[in-house]
């Protein structure tokens, strides 16, 4: 049988190489797609998810197992995220016109393409970029909400625990975000 | 309708209310139009966003764990030198106690320089003195007057 998360990070406190390289193997991805969510960099959401997993083999041993694995660790990198931007360095993102410096494609433009069922009308792609442009352009906390729920799949009560605020403030962030994002689906 | 639940929308539509908070918010949706209207808009919003989230870049997931590695080994070993290198800690030392040495010593040669008293105050601004207060304070005043007096001479002939 497989050893859960929490038994993997007590043995990562205890210096067990084996566990931490099992720990990460599961969450590489997740953390990665969650990190570029928020900074919508792939370079940066590399180097901070792999900050994040440096972290938690540094304070593993502070890992109290009250909250779940994914809970705790998710808490790492979503602090991380939200401060390096809040330093500034993602801040080009913002501007909804910022042309990237070397391609000079503005955001629209650079966003991926998102899940789109073939068949869709262009102007549903450009609806749903526009969407995910929205929800870039939301307040730190509110977009780190969104993410959380939509994309990661997290319960109110979980996303209050990785953003360390209360289940009102939550709902609070969520009822903002969706208000902003309806007017941007109103407006296409 | 007084109390619309707003905030409880989204929790209602995806199922996270306790049982008596989605009673009552229930109740409301069947009394309320703008309300019902409303969820059903978070429902559509919340089903798109979540059919629709973009795809993050490729990463090569042995290089990503490569790199992890190197960085965390590079960490490991600076936190190491910190504390176990002796060189840079005795190095450390040896330049404290030489700056601490300085600071003392500096404080022995420059003796603290006293305060005017008034009658000096008063003579230096009439005869323009202190600027050569280091020549005043070490003369007696009542009996070097004249030397005062012709105070300008003698500060010449020293820059000379």
């Amino acid at each position: 049988m497989e050893p859960t998360d929490e038994v993997l990070c007590q043995r990562v406190a205890n210096r067990d190489e084996a566990a931490f390289d099992l720990l990460v193997a599961r969450y590489q991805e997740r953390a990665y797609r969650l990190a570029w969510s928020i900074l919508r960099n792939a370079e940066d959401a590399r180097d901070l998810s792999q900050e994040a997993f440096i972290r938690l083999y540094q304070s593993a041993s502070s890992f109290a197992g009250r909250a779940k694995f994914s809970t705790w660790f998710y808490r790492i990198l979503v602090n991380l995220c939200l401060d390096h931007r809040r330093k500034g360095r993602g801040w080009r993102l913002w501007l909804r016109d910022e042309p990237d410096p070397d391609s000079g494609e503005s955001l629209l433009d650079r966003q991926p393409a998102p899940f789109a069922d073939p068949v869709d009308a262009l102007g549903r792609e450009r609806t749903l970029t526009k969407l995910w442009v929205a929800v870039d352009r939301l307040a730190p906390q509110q977009r780190a909400a969104v993410i959380l729920q939509v994309q990661e799949e997290l319960t109110t009560p979980e996303i209050a625990a990785v953003l360390k605020c209360s289940e009102a403030t939550v709902r609070v962030h969520l009822h903002r975000a969706l208000r902003t994002l309806k007017k941007t689906m109103e407006t296409s | 309708m007084a109390n619309h639940p707003e905030t409880e929308l989204g929790p209602y539509v995806r199922g996270e209310l306790a049982p008596s908070e989605r009673e009552r918010v229930a109740r409301h949706l069947e009394a309320c139009p703008d309300c019902r209207q409303d969820a059903e808009r978070v429902r559509a919003l919340l089903t798109e966003l979540g059919h629709s989230v973009p795809v993050a870049p490729a990463v090569n997931w042995g290089c990503y764990r490569a790199e992890l590695r190197l960085k965390l080994d590079a960490r490991r070993a600076r936190r190491r030198a910190w504390w176990s290198r002796p060189l840079p800690l005795a190095l450390s030392a040896s330049l404290a106690g030489v700056l601490l040495f300085f600071a003392v010593w500096n404080g022995w040669r420059s003796p603290g320089v006293e305060p005017m008293t008034p009658e000096e105050a008063i003579i230096g601004r009439r005869l323009d003195l202190l600027r050569q207060y280091s020549v005043v304070e070490r003369l007696d005043l009542l009996e070097e007057f004249d030397v005062i007096r012709s105070l300008d001479q003698l500060a010449g002939t020293q820059e000379g």
